[in-house]
């Protein structure tokens, strides 16, 4: 490989340097159907799953097709996208913030073809590559993280057990039969990249137990006055201890402080955190981030741990699939998950889903977990 | 394939797209090398990826370190620095680095612009992205430190766009795609989201904040942004006068003409629509009634939820004094729990040049900077210095839609200034009236 | 504004026995009488001099002297002195 020069040369690295000029204005790659009618729409309407039709004061319909994309995208797929949109969009295409991709058109036949088209395109394994859908009453696109594939920090993966899960929901991603959206998401630690607390169903890669020390290595590898302050916990101090008869500098944890937040290991990466036994994923059901009907809410833990099972997870897929299911079959019409659970009493969900409540279920962090306990005579036997 | 996959194999089935197998898909575009590039980092870098991610699988741990490697020259932020720690078995991933790239407010891309991206990526990188990150960006997964600032100089020079933030600083603000394509829109997201990325580029680029700090632009209540759970600073779209109401496409949805909810439930037969019992009996403040002939709104009442628009779009629509409300400290649970965003401002006519926008969000820098802790976000430090401390910062004056209910202590302390002759008391006149 | 940069970088060298990163935070505390911002310009500027340079952990960031640290070494290949 010879190294081939941009033009930067870092001898002088601010000559003719470019910086803070931020992204490309927003309507600068707009199709021309959105820039003529920007600000101007009247009503949507879902044709059919993944195909939604917007119609603007002007009487101009926009015809947008939505497929869902891996969020782990390789530009090979980003480049049949761009062949997908330059046959037929006009060379425009967007994404939703759930990894979605729209292409959007104005021409009903048009977004029909391409639906066709999309549908039609699969990996030589079998799976689809742009599977349209992801509308309405349905299972969207799961917003995730890096998992085993780029983080430090994870507790388990995240492109896989999106990809099983999916597997298992495939058909509610296809179809709008559901009581209301239901958001998947997936974090592979408690730090939530993801930002998975506010998902109808959150799967959340958690540890379970704190950081092996690495004492030979520790001093050498870390400063370690920096992942002491890195903890939020106060669980991490500084100590000398004795190894292989010498006096070293190193670190202690206070262990029932810790709380797997893996700060401290991405300061210092002699205090490795990840084991095999210790990691796996929790499950949070009924949070939402919509103001319709009711408050925006948190979701909360249903099942304290499943382990990881690669490559493909089936305990957590059926779970997952068992939770679908008998919100599917209860709750009414427009019912987010969490509206359904709270209606119907968190006892009753624990019944009618078969999950079984654990004391792990039980909130004692901090002040909040209070207010979760119950304070009323009011249950049911 | 460099290496056997058989865990990850199994990825490749089922119908979902696999990610494996577009790693495959990659790894075989860069054996094959169909443009005949000069690879600036190894050609079989997607290879060894897989071979590393099947080692995952086989331990179910992670073979990934953090490094402390931040950016360009001058920049704090915008690169992730990633070393794998099997770099002898997989020396194509042994430095590994993620670079966040700025994206256009709403997401929308000429192809134009994404094979440019997609020709740099192909030479100076692994060729694996994400499409997006959870923040907004662009993500370039993999490349090695001296790829960095030639990554950087193509994508300023040649495609002008930058990078986006990470660590202590402002990240990429993100916007939903507002009034590109959505009636529902009560302001223009896209623009002001635009705006304030380029008026606060040093914040962006040059970390000077006690932690992270993300804005998001939801230009509805219904919140596809997810701004109230995600962001330190959320801005919803909302009005203050009345829903419009068209009374003859009420009774076409009454009628069946029109399918309810934009067709969002057409999948099952949730039987004919009814109007009471799935809008007026739903309706969170009991503001709205049905003859049978009319819809009536008391608007007055209305919380401005969106059901009854979201469920009969071609018969309601969002008023037309249209601005936003502000709420703030919204953060994922570590460590004192997750916040959703607590209501700061109920309404801000969002308009060119946002000025009063920028006021808040700069009183709200001012004091978070001089008086959060490290790793702080706002969210914590309103809760450690209470809400009113906030309000203070950013005078405005408490209002009774600032809490869900007033407070159920007597805790109260009031300021010296608030008392008639402040704390100092006269002694002497107090035992003139009572022995010790 | 040379004094203000020396005072920063005695800062970083009377502290690097310990540690070799800080906080934006720490430096404000060494200039009590200026507002954040200007302590951030004066640190932005060694940075563009090349004396000071940005450490991640991802999430948040730090201020370092450029070379300094155990991490550097072992982040571009090299392994650390045993």
């Amino acid at each position: 490989m010879a190294f081939i020069s941009s033009g930067y040369n870092p001898q002088k690295p601010m000559e003719g340097r470019i910086t803070d000029i931020g992204p490309h204005k927003y309507d600068s790659m707009f199709p021309p159907i959105i820039a003529k009618n920007f600000g101007k729409w009247l009503y949507h309407e879902i044709l059919e799953p993944g195909l939604l039709m917007h119609v603007a004061e002007s009487g101009d319909k926009a015809y947008t097709v939505r497929c869902a994309g891996s969020r782990t995208m390789s530009i090979t797929a980003v480049r049949e996208v761009c062949d997908i949109a330059d046959k037929y969009t006009g060379g425009f295409v967007r994404w939703t913030t759930r990894n979605n991709i729209e292409f959007i058109t104005d021409n009903l036949e048009t977004a029909k073809a391409l639906k066709a088209d999309l549908d039609s395109r699969k990996f030589a394994a079998g799976a689809y590559k742009f599977p349209v859908g992801g509308t309405g009453a349905g299972i969207s696109n799961p917003v995730h993280t890096q998992g085993w594939l780029h983080c430090h920090t994870p507790a388990t993966d995240s492109t896989g057990p999106v990809k099983v899960v999916m597997d298992a929901l495939f058909d509610e991603f296809k179809n709008m039969r559901l009581p209301a959206p239901v958001r998947v998401s997936l974090a592979c630690c408690i730090n939530m990249c993801g930002a998975v607390h506010c998902s109808d169903i959150g799967l959340v890669g958690i540890h379970r137990k704190p950081p092996m020390i690495d004492h030979k290595w520790a001093d050498k590898l870390c400063e370690i006055p920096l992942a002491v302050a890195a903890c939020p916990m106060a669980a991490v101090r500084p100590t000398k201890v004795e190894f292989e008869g010498q006096k070293v500098n190193s670190i202690a944890i206070k262990e029932d402080r810790y709380m797997y937040c893996g700060n401290c290991y991405t300061m210092c990466p002699a205090l490795p955190i990840a084991d095999k036994e210790g990691d796996g994923i929790a499950i949070m059901v009924g949070g939402k981030v919509s103001n319709r009907m009711t408050f925006p809410k948190f979701s909360k833990v249903v099942v304290a741990y499943i382990p990881n099972e690669p490559p493909r997870w089936p305990t957590l897929t059926a779970t997952v699939r068992k939770i679908v299911d008998t919100y599917a079959q209860h709750a009414r019409k427009y019912e987010r998950l969490g509206d359904w659970a709270e209606r119907i009493g968190w006892q009753d969900f624990f019944k009618l889903t078969g999950l079984k409540f654990t004391h792990h279920l039980i909130d004692d962090f901090r002040d909040p977990a209070y207010y979760t306990w119950r304070q009323s005579t009011q249950f049911k036997f | 394939m460099k290496f056997e996959t058989p865990l990850l194999d199994q990825l490749e089935q089922g119908p979902w797209p696999s990610v494996v197998s577009d790693i495959k898909q990659e790894a075989a575009h860069r054996a094959a090398n169909p443009d005949g590039l000069d690879y600036q980092i190894p050609q079989d870098c997607c290879e060894d990826l897989l071979g590393l991610l099947e080692l995952s699988y086989k331990d179910m741990e992670t073979h990934w370190k953090h490094g402390g490697i931040v950016g360009v020259f001058g920049y704090g932020g915008g690169v992730i620095g990633r070393y794998c720690d099997q770099p002898e078995m997989f020396p194509g991933v042994a430095h590994f680095h993620t670079m966040r790239v700025a994206q256009p407010s709403g997401k929308f891309y000429s192809t134009k612009f994404l094979r440019q991206l997609c020709d740099i990526w192909d030479l100076r990188g692994s060729g694996l992205t994400n499409m997006h990150g959870s923040t907004g960006d662009i993500v370039l997964i993999g490349t090695t430190t001296p790829q960095l600032e030639e990554v950087f100089y193509q994508l300023t020079h040649e495609m002008n766009n930058d990078l986006g933030g990470s660590g202590s600083n402002l990240r990429t603000p993100a916007a939903c795609m507002g009034m590109s394509r959505c009636e529902y829109a009560c302001y223009n997201t896209q623009d002001v989201c635009y705006q304030l990325t380029e008026d606060y580029q040093d914040e962006l680029h040059r970390p000077a904040f006690p932690y992270k700090f993300k804005f998001k632009f939801d230009g509805c209540p219904n919140g596809c942004v997810c701004a109230m759970a995600r962001s330190d600073f959320a801005v919803v779209g909302t009005w203050r006068d009345d829903i419009k109401i068209d009374q003859d496409a009420v009774k076409a949805y009454v009628g069946g003409e029109y399918t309810p909810n934009a067709g969002a439930h057409s999948g099952r037969d949730w039987g004919k629509f009814d109007i009471q019992a799935e809008v007026i009996d739903r309706c969170p403040s009991h503001c709205m009634s049905w003859d049978g002939q009319k819809l009536t709104i008391d608007n007055a009442n209305c919380v401005r939820c969106m059901h009854c628009i979201d469920t009969m779009p071609r018969a309601l629509r969002i008023g037309d004094d249209r601005g936003a409300s502000v709420l703030c400290g919204a953060k994922a649970p570590v460590v004192d729990g997750a916040q959703m965003g607590s209501l700061l401002v109920p309404f801000v006519k969002v308009e060119q040049p946002y000025d009063e926008l920028k006021e808040i969000i700069e009183n709200i820098w001012d004091w978070w900077i001089e008086e959060g802790k490290n790793r702080e976000r706002l969210g914590e430090l309103m809760k450690r210095a209470s809400f009113q401390k906030l309000l203070e910062v950013t005078n405005t004056e408490a209002q009774a839609f600032h809490v869900k209910e007033p407070r159920n202590n007597p805790y109260i302390f009031f300021k010296e200034d608030e008392v008639p002759g402040g704390f100092k008391r006269d002694l002497a006149d107090y035992r003139s009236r009572h022995q010790r | 504004m040379a004094d203000e940069k020396e005072i920063i970088v005695e800062y970083f060298k009377s502290k690097a026995k310990t540690k070799t990163k800080h906080y934006f935070k720490d430096f404000l505390e060494l200039f009590p009488d200026k507002k954040p911002r200007e302590v951030k310009k004066i640190l932005s500027d060694l940075v563009k001099e090349g004396v000071v340079d940005y450490w991640s952990s991802g999430s948040t960031t730090m201020y370092g002297l450029k070379g300094l640290g155990k991490q550097e070494e072992v982040e571009e290949g090299e392994q650390p002195k045993d």
